[in-house]
């Protein structure tokens, strides 16, 4: 056989082989084993709506279901706050359902705290252990040993363990949250009288001027702002409207802005106040709201007389002609409207620069007007100071007074191990956590009672300053449990069953859908039995009751008489020599404080801003990265008084050089494979008690050092994937 | 030699082959021909979704061991092997359409076709086979007689 024919044959056998690898194989198609219930149709999605709780904004959401599975997650169009669009986050939360990690019955504690090593046991035991312990309380009359840790419930979930603790006689029932907005009520409630929360009419606005407020990715209500303001930019033919951003770091809210203020961290107040100095001298304000007010311009101005632009200035680290161009420019495009956000409110100063803010919405008259600021109707009340609360608990655990602990969500994440209150929590003989998956604080307690996941719950969600008509959306489960959980709310009914006496009276429910009902049925007005349950099923084929009509009745008026908002000097823990920088914690836009952690459709959403994926970084000035002889994506340490920390830095120009920036929600401990040793906790750094400072929360009070430790940050972004050994994380 | 490559190759990508078994090996030995044919079961008695959903669907295997084998007096063994293992058989496909296709059973139902005008006499087939080229052409075909749109969108969805 010649050369050539051989390699033409053995080609060609080649090349056969090549086409039958190419044929397809036939795919299996399996049978249900068991028909399928009444009104599953293979291959036919459901939708059902329900409502969204990774976050406060509470947007309704469509679910769609096939064969029983839920499969993907939008937007509900006919709910007022997010008319159809949905964020990362809401569309993720069916990852929560299918969590590979999830506790699928109730668990005993039976290693040492922590340790992680548990055994399964059912409902009944668990139940008799819970109550078997609460008995114990109540006949050693030691009923205020108990105490209960919740976030910040609102509706039928807040009356119930409000009920539950006040029928037990317990006053330590805490509802605390990182980034809860106790600071903003507690603000309006001083500058206008008035508890709750305001709503902004960004869609309506022509310059709107945010101090630190990142709505478009955390701030009250994000899906809802980043539609407004899509609609103050480009909804209206003739006005675009202008945004200026004050704040030290650039966040994706920032990087839409027209202009970017970086004033010094606690000089924001000042800030405001100085521009309100320059509108009062200039006589660019609205005089009849000032006298709506009861305010005097000349009055004002005396007050206000050392704001002066030279020392404010001075104070924020700005240019004269910069600020006196915003305070003009603010004055003169009306309606205009100012923004305050945690940026600002977790200073030192918090509380007074925030109403130094809502003062300059007074001098342009935007209270109560369209592109103004209004009283939000949905959510009127809500806890002030939560945090002093969660202190006080804090020294009551340490002087041994409290004997039990119920724990919803994950304060062992989420609460600044400044505070004591890990180490106070180590000292309660009895914890029950109620977290659908193994996270931090679940890993410290003795029983945990797994929750179901948000699209197995009943519930009524109401929106965080969703508009300016009180609404309620409603959340259903759209499947049936995938496990042996149950929800929390059912749990606290049926341990008040078994209590009996008083407390079984007080919440005479068989499960929580009775009380939701019953709840709704006053909310939608109906009396008598009528046809309810008809009504009920339209409620939750809609999502909720939503144009109820009706608006807070009055709107805000300047109530703290004619003495003015006066920041004092802002205060950080850490001698600025040691600490040189300031550091700024900010919730990440995937994961937020944390709860997206466990997520991976969540972790694997490059950082907008700087494409990170499944780590925590550092933000650091190119120039003062260079001082430090820090590149991108190497190891430092970032210490603080409270303690130090490893993590990789991004050189990001868009924070002061004066600044670093950690973004919140990784460092979990636990809470499944996706968020388990991933990145780190920047609460460690914080400190809690600032000297000069009063009992509020100052989270971004707090000094640090950089220090380089090796080029191996082995830090994963978008674009330089290659950049580490992980590489393959981008592929998940 | 590179050129006899190319040429087959472009010929594999030009020409959209249907290379898929006509009639690949089953689990279970099921005759199409017994329970179509000789006891007349209508094809919608077992493929009941296919007038309200994309997919035709297959009984579930409790309904074959339960309900129907019992009152016939019949005991298939390799079928109850499955049911009491609490396991789905894993039925071969015969058609298959790729994943750019859409294509809606109950449409076709409600416009009045018979099975058959796709999936041939089954009645009379011992082993399924697929008789027809599930290529574009041949639905084109269909929807150009009977006068139903031929836009793109219409399938490939």
């Amino acid at each position: 056989m010649k050369r050539r024919t051989f390699l033409q044959l053995g080609g060609m056998a080649a090349a056969g082989a090549f086409l039958a690898g190419c044929r397809p194989a036939n795919e299996k198609m399996i049978p249900y084993l068991i028909p399928p219930d009444e009104g599953v149709t293979p291959g036919v999605a459901d939708y059902y709506a329900s409502s969204c709780r990774a976050c406060p904004a509470g947007c309704g959401i469509l679910v769609r279901i096939s064969e029983g599975r839920a499969k993907k997650i939008e937007g509900n169009p006919l709910h007022p706050v997010n008319k159809g669009k949905l964020c990362a986050r809401g569309q993720a939360i069916l990852q929560e359902l299918y969590h590979p990690d999830r506790v699928t019955q109730p668990l005993r504690r039976t290693g040492a705290r922590g340790s992680g090593e548990f055994t399964r046991i059912s409902w009944k035991e668990a139940l008799d252990i819970l109550t078997g312990r609460l008995r114990e309380l109540q006949r050693e009359n030691a009923n205020d040993g108990l105490a209960l840790l919740t976030p910040q419930l609102r509706g039928t979930l807040a009356e119930l363990t409000t009920e539950f603790m006040r029928t037990f006689g317990s006053p330590h029932h805490v509802s605390q949250e990182l980034l809860g907005l106790d600071w903003l009520r507690a603000a309006t409630l001083r500058s206008f009288g008035r508890p709750g929360l305001p709503f902004y009419d960004v869609a309506e606005t022509r310059y709107l001027l945010s101090f630190g407020a990142d709505f478009v990715e955390s701030y009250l209500s994000p899906v809802q702002y980043g539609y407004a303001f899509g609609r103050m930019r480009q909804g209206r033919d003739t006005v675009r409207g202008h945004f200026t951003y004050v704040g030290g770091r650039m966040s994706l809210t920032c990087a839409s802005a027209d202009r970017w203020m970086p004033a010094r961290p606690g000089s924001e107040g000042a800030l405001a106040l100085g521009m309100a100095r320059l509108i009062l001298a200039e006589s660019l304000y609205d005089g009849a709201s000032l006298a709506a007010n009861g305010l005097l311009a000349a009055d004002m101005l005396r007050q206000l007389d050392s704001y002066d632009l030279a020392h404010v200035a001075e104070l924020s680290g700005l240019s004269q002609q910069a600020i006196a161009e915003v305070a003009r420019e603010f004055a003169t495009t009306r309606p205009s409207l100012a923004m305050v956000g945690e940026a600002v409110a977790f200073q030192s100063n918090g509380p007074e620069s925030v109403r130094a803010i809502q003062l300059l919405n007074v001098l342009v008259g935007s209270l109560n007007r369209t592109g103004g600021v209004f009283p939000d109707g949905a959510s009127p009340d809500g806890p002030t100071d939560s945090f002093g609360e969660l202190l006080s608990l804090i020294e009551e655990m340490h002087a041994g007074r409290i004997q039990a602990a119920l724990i919803l969500g994950d304060p062992v994440h989420g609460v600044p191990s400044s505070t004591g209150f890990q180490q106070a929590l180590a000292g309660i003989p009895f914890i029950v956590s109620f977290s659908p998956l193994l996270d931090d604080t679940a890993l410290q307690s003795d029983l945990i009672l797994p929750d179901n996941s948000s699209l197995e719950s009943w519930g009524d969600v109401i929106p965080l300053a969703g508009g300016r008509e009180s609404m309620i959306g409603l959340m259903q489960p759209v499947v049936t449990n995938l496990f042996d959980t149950r929800q929390f709310p059912d749990v606290l009914i049926a341990a008040a069953r078994e209590l009996g006496g008083n407390m079984a009276a007080a919440l005479p429910y068989a499960t929580y859908l009775d009380m939701l009902k019953e709840a709704m049925k006053k909310q939608a007005g109906f009396k008598g039995s009528g046809n309810f349950e008809e009504a009920w099923v339209d409620l939750l084929r809609q999502g909720g009751l939503f144009q109820t009509g009706r608006e807070r009745e009055s709107g805000y008026r300047w109530a703290a008489g004619t003495l003015l908002p006066n920041p004092a000097r802002p205060v950080f823990a850490g001698d600025e020599k040691k600490f040189p920088l300031h550091l700024a914690v900010y919730p990440s836009t995937a994961r937020h404080e944390g709860g997206g952690a466990p997520l991976p459709w969540l972790q694997q959403l490059p950082d907008p801003m700087t494409t990170v994926v499944w780590d925590s970084w550092v933000e650091i000035n190119p120039r003062t990265a260079e001082g430090l002889g820090i590149s991108f994506g190497d190891l430092v340490e970032v210490a603080s008084p409270q303690g130090s920390l490893r993590l990789p830095a991004v050189i990001y120009p868009g924070i002061r050089s004066d600044m670093v920036a950690i973004p919140m929600g990784q460092g979990h401990r636990d809470m499944g494979r996706y968020a388990r040793g991933r990145g780190v906790n920047p609460l460690e750094l914080i400190a809690s008690k600032i000297e000069g400072a009063g009992r509020q929360p100052a989270w971004n009070a707090t000094r640090v050092r950089v220090t380089r430790i090796s080029e191996k940050g082995e830090l994963v972004t978008a674009g330089n994937p290659q950049g580490s050994y992980r590489s393959e994380l981008i592929e998940i | 030699m590179l050129g006899i490559i190319a040429v087959v190759s472009a010929f594999m990508y030009d020409l959209p082959l249907d290379l898929r078994d006509r009639s690949p090996v089953q689990p279970l030995v099921f005759s199409h021909k017994v329970h179509a044919g000789k006891d007349g079961i209508q094809c919608l008695f077992c493929h009941r979704y296919a007038e309200k959903s994309p997919v035709a669907g297959i009984l579930p295997v409790e309904t074959c061991v339960k309900t129907c084998h019992p009152i016939l007096g019949l005991n298939i063994k390799d079928l109850n092997a499955y049911w009491e293992r609490r396991q789905p058989i894993p039925w071969v496909r015969v058609y298959v359409l790729p994943d750019h296709v859409y294509f809606p059973h109950m449409m076709h139902i409600r416009a009045g076709l018979v099975c058959a005008n796709c999936h041939g006499d089954v009645a009379s087939m011992e082993p399924l086979t697929r008789h027809v080229k599930l290529e574009m052409g041949w639905c084109l075909n269909c929807h150009r007689q009977k006068n139903v749109g031929i836009d793109c969108w219409m399938c490939h969805k």
